[in-house]
Order: structure tokens, then C-alpha cells, then sequence
């Protein structure tokens, strides 16, 4: 498939995913800058991989789509939106090729070329076109590059066998440890759709092992993120340029903009004004906000100087020329000189906020929830004073912007001593907040 | 190595699973090598399994991360492990029941209590973990941190027992289900993308009116997690406003009161220090 095809069905499944059945058909594809035909092929192919993953019952099937995506809390840590990276399409025969070939390297078995040929082959009805050894050479190049078979011992010719040690030298209660380990570590660190696909697999074999007990999934995680997912479609290729020192290309939507994708259309009679911009940058440092579950890209460019992009709007990324190391270095470290001090991804004028937070009232011996959230979610701010009612917390940030939502969210325990332009603005807030909920 | 390599096309994916075969590719064992290295990986595994692992993967290359990526506005980690994870997870794959007591704040080990252990959950949020039981002793559904817990064991139960007990689970979060509905303020509408980010992590229902040009999420919770949507209500200020949930909307007005007072009580101390 197409590399464009896949932006878009990224930015379908969030806003599917974040909007959940907000739109109508129409509405849904005017936004996303597609055609209605198009929302319906893009749904329709969807819906069909994810029937056949997630093995619904056919009565389900049949659901509105985002009925499958309204995550049932406290059923499973199953991550829906992991099909996405499955939906790739692939010919039908070029899958059906790779799986026999899998499967024929099973059970242990080393096989050469020329038998892979031969079992490819036997299995086909005489309409289906044979492949050839040709054809056979390059899927095992393929399956050996990825990593899924490695080439045994020996001369040649070269014999092949699936790269499966970790499930074979594993007894099942070891495996059983891994597929806690992977899902933990999946579901609490990042990168995790790699962390994700692996303990898919691991999972069906432990169900494959042990037929009578299903593998219960034992874990839930919770406030979790989960379409944090969708954008680490872009992160081998951001990495990768950023590793290599090269600039980027992309197709850039704003959060803000009404429309989040635009059609790349070949015949010209149909082509129409973007609202998307075409941007050039050089990447340095990708962040992740815990605060809301998304991703930025940090950039420089000559003209522009540090810009930040959210990798929700990127689209049609390619790698472009790559930069001398001297300068690649000088702006990477004055980058990092910049967000040293950004709560965020602010890179605006350092001020010192000062804040006075006050403890719960209630027995001494219960826990100081305040405080505890203060010292895990506050960041390099630091206590400054202690009374038996109150600290104060101090800390050095750029601008007040992002730390604002943060200290408000505590509520009536905190209250903004400095500097004064936050503390009048909260005082405003408070007020304005209280105008919704008044007269009651 | 990107992750929509056609191997893990979902065609092959399901064949495999037909055939019984058990792929893994580089891509997933660099991560695995990566993960590795956390701290944690010590008390997911014996001694013995992990250096098999690491044995396993010796040929692969880690993932390389270099500094390249990096959190903001996380919690600090707490714990990805705990010990007792390990126990507790196979009590609840085999529907065992548990004799728990927990240490009180004197040093002293609390009563014991016996019951179901349903999940592990782990607290994004808090960043620790937490056991989802039902209370023989206490006839309830209760969470309870690991690190409260200072001693348990496993008792049988019978199947009659567990499936009782499990009933009871299902019908006791069924109980707690809450409702509330939460506004966006139509001048923020620019910022809905940010607004609808901050509450994925909940289950929700949005509707959009297109007359007004208004949205409205409806969010679904257990009663005990209300504290935590008033926290990213106040979060997010002035940019929403719950208009369906009455305790929702008395602990807010309560907040924004008591908060007011709190400003006005004490006068601005800024003022020396900026002059």
C-alpha cells in the first residue's frame, strides 16, 4: 500500500478513536479532506481487519465501528489500535507465500530454497500462478533481513530455519514470565508498538500451549494514553533521519486547522488547494508529553530558527540532504540548553513560579497526597519552606503557560504566590469557573 | 526498522496463527534487549531465566534511543515491578483464593483478611501498583496498593466459590458506574484536539452539534475515580464545564470557591519582591 494511503488511515483512526462517533459520514470526511467514497473504502477496509484479528463473533461484527473502540475499561489491556500497523496490505499471494514458507520452517525443520520452492508449489490449485526460485530467493531474503528466520550452519546450499529460540528454549512458566514482562513494559515505557506486536504473539502461544486454560490477562493500566500509539508510526522514520543528521520533508496540519488530511490526487482536474503547509526542518529531539498523551517533534530551521511540530499533523515525511556533524551538534545543544528549563516544550523566557500548597487536613497519620503528588509530578522544582499546614514549592520554568493546567489542577490546595501575572490570571480563572457552575 | 513491515501484515498474521507458528522478528527482540536493561527486568525474572534471555538475544542490537527521545510532564517512577506480581498474577490465572494482611502504619502486620484477587492494575498516574480484590472478610470489591500489603498467601477455593465471587465483581463495578457530561466551551473549540487528547484516557462518547457547533463528551466512570476526573477538569480551567453530574458540579463549584477565598485571604505578596 501506498505510504500516503497509510497517513491517512492513521488520522482516520484517531479521530475516530478521539471523536468516537461525534460525526456524521459527511461531516467525518469533509473534516478529514477526503470523499465521502473514501470514508467508506477507508471503513470498510478497516473493519475488515479488525474482524479478523480480534476474532469477533460474528454477531459483533456487524457493530458500529467505534462501538469496538470504546475501550471496556476493566475487561482487558488488549490494544485495539495496535491493528493499524497489521493493516498493511499485501498481495494475496505474496502473503499466502509467506505464510507456507513460515509454516513449512516450523516444527523445527531446516529447509533449503529449492524445498521451499517445492512446498510452495504443491499446495497450489492450477489456476494460481507457481513462483519461481527467483521469487522464493527474495521472500527469504526478506524474512532473513526482518529477522524471522536466520540460515543454519553449514555449506551450501544455505539452509533455513525460523528464528523462534525465545519461545523454544523458554519452559512455559519462563514464558509466562516474559509475557508479563513484555506486557508491562509495553504498557508503561515507551517506544511500545514493537513491545506491542511482540506480546501479541506471545500471547497466542501461550494459549497455544496450555489449550484448557486461556491465558488470562491478569493486568490493567490505568489513565493510560492508548492512541499515544498511532503516532509511533512515525518514530523509526524520525529517528532514523535524526541519527543520520538529515532534514525532513513533510506535509504539516495544525492541530487547529479544521482538517487534518488532504488527498494526494494524481489527476489534476481534481486537485485542490491543501490546507496543509509543506515544510522543511532539520529533527533533533522527539518529546513525549505524559500530560496528554502526545508527541512533538523538535526542529530547527535556517530561517525559522527552533520550531515544534505536533506528530499528529505530520504527513508524507521523507528524508531530504543531510547536515555537516558540527552543525547538527551546535544546534542540538542549544536546543537542549532551550527545553532545559521548559515544563514542556516551551522555549520561552525562564520565571520563577512560586507556589504554596496546602496539606490535607485530617489526622497526621493518613498520607500527605498533596505533598506525594507535588514531589512525583512536579519535576525539578523543589520544596522551599515547610509548615505544619503548608510548603511552598518553587521552581524555574519557561513561561507559565504549560505549568498552569498542572497547578490548577490541584484546585483550592494550591494557591500561586508568584510570579503575580499567574496568580492574577488564576485568580480570574477561579473566577470565571465559578460563574458556570452559579447560580445551583 | 518500521513497524509496518508487510510481516506483520494481518493476512500473515492469522495464517500463522492457523499453522501454530510463533514469529518474532529483530525488530521486536531489539526492543525486548532495550527493555532488558531497565532496572525492573530483575524482578520480572529469576536469575536464571534472565540470563538465558540476555544469552538469547546477544546476537541482536539494542534499540537506540541515545537521549533522542524524551519525556515531559511525566511522574517519576516509582515502581514498574513489584514482588509481590509475580505471586499475585498466577493466583488470579488459577482462580485461587488469597489470605492477606496488611502492614499497618505502627510496623505491625493488620488482620487478615481472605479473598478473590481479580487484577493487578498499575496507576499511570501514581506509578505503582495496586490489587483489584474482592473482600471475603469485608463483602466488598476493594483496591489495595502492594506496597500496603505485608504478607500473602494462597488458599483454595472452590470453583462454586470463585464463580460466585466473580459475579459479585461484575455486578459490584456495574453498580459503580457513573455518568457525567462534560461541555466544551464553544469559543475553545480551536483547542478541541488538545481537550479530547487529555480525556482518551477515559471511556467516552463525544457528540458534536453542528447548530451550535458545540461538543460534548459523555464520560463513563466507576464512582470511586471521580476525584480524578475533577482533577482534569480543573486541569483543563475554563475550557470545559461538566453540565450533567451533580456531584461533579458541587465539588467544582466547591473548588473554585474555596480557591477564591484562598487568593483573597491572603493579599498579593508579589508586589515587594517585582518592585
Amino acid at each position: 500500500m501506498a505510504k500516503e494511503s497509510f497517513d491517512k488511515e492513521i488520522q482516520f483512526l484517531r479521530m475516530l478513536v478521539l471523536t468516537s462517533g461525534a460525526y456524521s459520514r459527511q461531516q467525518f470526511a469533509e473534516r478529514l479532506g477526503i470523499s465521502v467514497h473514501t470514508f467508506d473504502k477507508t471503513l470498510k477496509k478497516l473493519k475488515e481487519v479488525a474482524n479478523t484479528l480480534l476474532e469477533q463473533p460474528p454477531e459483533a461484527q456487524g457493530q458500529v465501528f467505534t462501538d469496538a473502540f470504546r475501550s471496556n475499561y476493566y475487561e482487558s489491556a488488549d490494544p485495539l489500535l495496535l491493528f493499524l500497523f497489521q493493516a498493511k496490505s499485501l498481495k494475496e499471494t505474496e502473503s499466502l507465500r509467506i505464510s507456507r514458507i513460515l509454516a513449512a520452517l516450523s516444527d523445527n525443520q531446516e529447509l533449503t530454497m529449492k524445498d521451499l520452492l517445492d512446498i510452495c508449489c504443491s499446495g497450489l490449485d492450477l489456476d494460481s500462478a507457481f513462483p519461481d526460485e527467483k521469487t522464493i530467493r527474495s521472500d527469504l531474503k526478506y524474512l532473513e533481513e526482518v529477522g524471522a528466520v536466520v540460515k543454519g550452519a553449514g555449506p551450501r546450499p544455505y539452509r533455513y530455519r525460523l528464528n523462534n529460540d525465545l519461545v523454544r528454549q523458554l519452559s512455559r512458566e519462563e514464558l509466562l514470565d516474559l509475557f508479563d514482562f513484555v506486557d508491562i513494559m509495553a504498557n508503561t515505557q515507551l517506544p511500545s508498538v514493537q513491545g506491542y506486536l511482540l506480546r501479541d504473539s506471545l500471547k497466542k502461544e501461550l494459549v497455544r500451549q496450555d489449550e484448557k486454560k486461556q491465558a488470562i490477562e491478569p493486568f490493567l493500566y490505568k489513565y493510560h494514553y492508548y492512541s499515544r500509539i498511532l503516532d509511533e508510526a512515525h518514530l523509526s522514520v524520525l529517528l532514523s533521519a535524526i541519527r543520520g543528521r538529515r532534514k525532513i520533508q513533510f506535509l504539516y496540519f495544525s492541530p487547529k486547522a479544521s482538517t487534518s488530511y488532504a488527498s494526494q490526487n494524481t489527476n489534476p482536474l481534481f486537485e485542490r488547494e491543501s490546507s496543509g503547509r509543506t515544510e522543511t526542518a532539520l529533527p533533533l529531539k522527539i518529546v513525549y508529553d505524559h500530560q496528554y498523551g502526545r508527541w512533538y517533534l523538535l526542529t530547527h530551521s535556517k530561517h525559522q530558527g527552533i520550531r515544534k511540530y505536533r506528530l499528529e499533523g505530520m504527513m508524507q515525511i521523507e528524508e531530504g540532504e543531510a547536515v555537516s556533524g558540527e552543525l547538527f551538534l551546535a544546534e542540538k545543544s542549544a536546543l537542549e540548553q532551550k527545553i532545559s528549563t521548559s515544563w514542556l516544550i516551551d522555549t520561552g523566557r525562564p520565571v520563577t513560579v512560586r507556589a504554596k500548597f496546602l496539606n490535607p487536613q485530617r489526622s497526621s497519620t493518613t498520607r500527605n497526597f498533596v505533598k506525594e503528588r507535588v514531589l512525583l509530578q512536579g519535576q525539578w522544582g523543589t520544596i522551599t519552606e515547610e509548615a505544619p499546614h503548608f510548603f511552598i514549592y518553587e521552581i524555574t520554568v519557561n513561561g507559565t503557560t504549560e505549568i498552569k493546567p498542572w497547578l490548577r489542577s490541584f484546585g483550592s490546595s494550591c494557591e500561586v504566590l508568584a510570579p503575580r501575572q499567574l496568580r492574577e490570571e488564576l485568580m480570574a480563572e477561579w473566577k470565571e469557573i465559578l460563574d458556570y457552575y452559579e447560580p445551583f | 526498522m518500521n513497524p509496518f513491515e508487510k510481516i506483520f501484515n494481518y493476512r500473515v498474521t492469522s495464517r500463522m496463527e492457523d499453522t501454530g507458528v510463533f514469529l518474532s522478528t529483530s525488530h521486536e527482540r531489539s526492543w525486548l534487549k532495550l527493555m532488558l536493561g531497565h532496572p525492573s527486568a530483575a524482578a520480572a525474572f529469576s536469575g536464571v531465566t534472565l540470563e538465558k534471555l540476555q544469552t538469547l538475544l546477544a546476537q541482536e542490537a539494542p534499540l537506540n534511543l541515545a537521549g533522542d527521545l524524551i519525556h515531559k510532564g511525566s511522574t517519576q517512577e516509582v515502581q514498574v515491578y513489584h514482588p509481590l506480581v509475580r505471586v499475585l498474577r498466577r493466583s488470579i490465572q488459577n482462580h485461587q483464593g488469597i489470605q492477606v494482611s496488611m502492614g499497618l502504619n505502627n510496623g505491625q502486620p493488620g488482620p487478615e483478611q481472605s479473598g478473590l484477587p481479580y487484577r493487578l492494575e498499575y496507576s499511570m498516574v501514581k506509578r505503582e501498583w495496586y490489587l483489584l480484590w474482592y473482600s471475603w472478610t469485608r463483602r466488598d470489591f476493594m483496591s489495595i496498593r502492594l506496597q500496603k500489603i505485608a504478607a500473602v498467601c494462597e488458599i483454595p477455593a472452590s470453583p462454586e466459590l470463585v464463580r460466585t465471587t466473580q459475579a459479585e465483581i461484575q455486578r459490584i463495578l456495574e453498580s459503580r458506574r457513573q455518568c457525567a457530561v462534560i461541555e466544551i466551551l464553544p469559543g475553545y473549540n480551536k483547542e478541541l484536539s488538545r481537550i479530547l487528547y487529555a480525556f482518551s484516557c477515559f471511556e467516552k462518547e463525544v457528540r458534536y452539534d453542528e447548530e451550535k457547533d458545540s461538543y460534548s463528551i459523555s464520560l463513563t466512570y466507576l464512582g470511586n475515580e471521580g476525584e480524578y476526573v475533577l482533577s482534569k477538569m480543573r486541569f483543563l480551567g475554563k475550557r470545559v464545564k461538566i453540565v450533567e453530574g451533580s456531584w461533579l458540579k458541587k465539588r467544582m463549584r466547591e473548588s473554585a470557591l474555596k480557591a477564591l477565598a484562598l487568593y483573597q485571604a491572603s493579599p498579593d505578596q508579589t508586589q515587594s519582591s517585582q518592585e
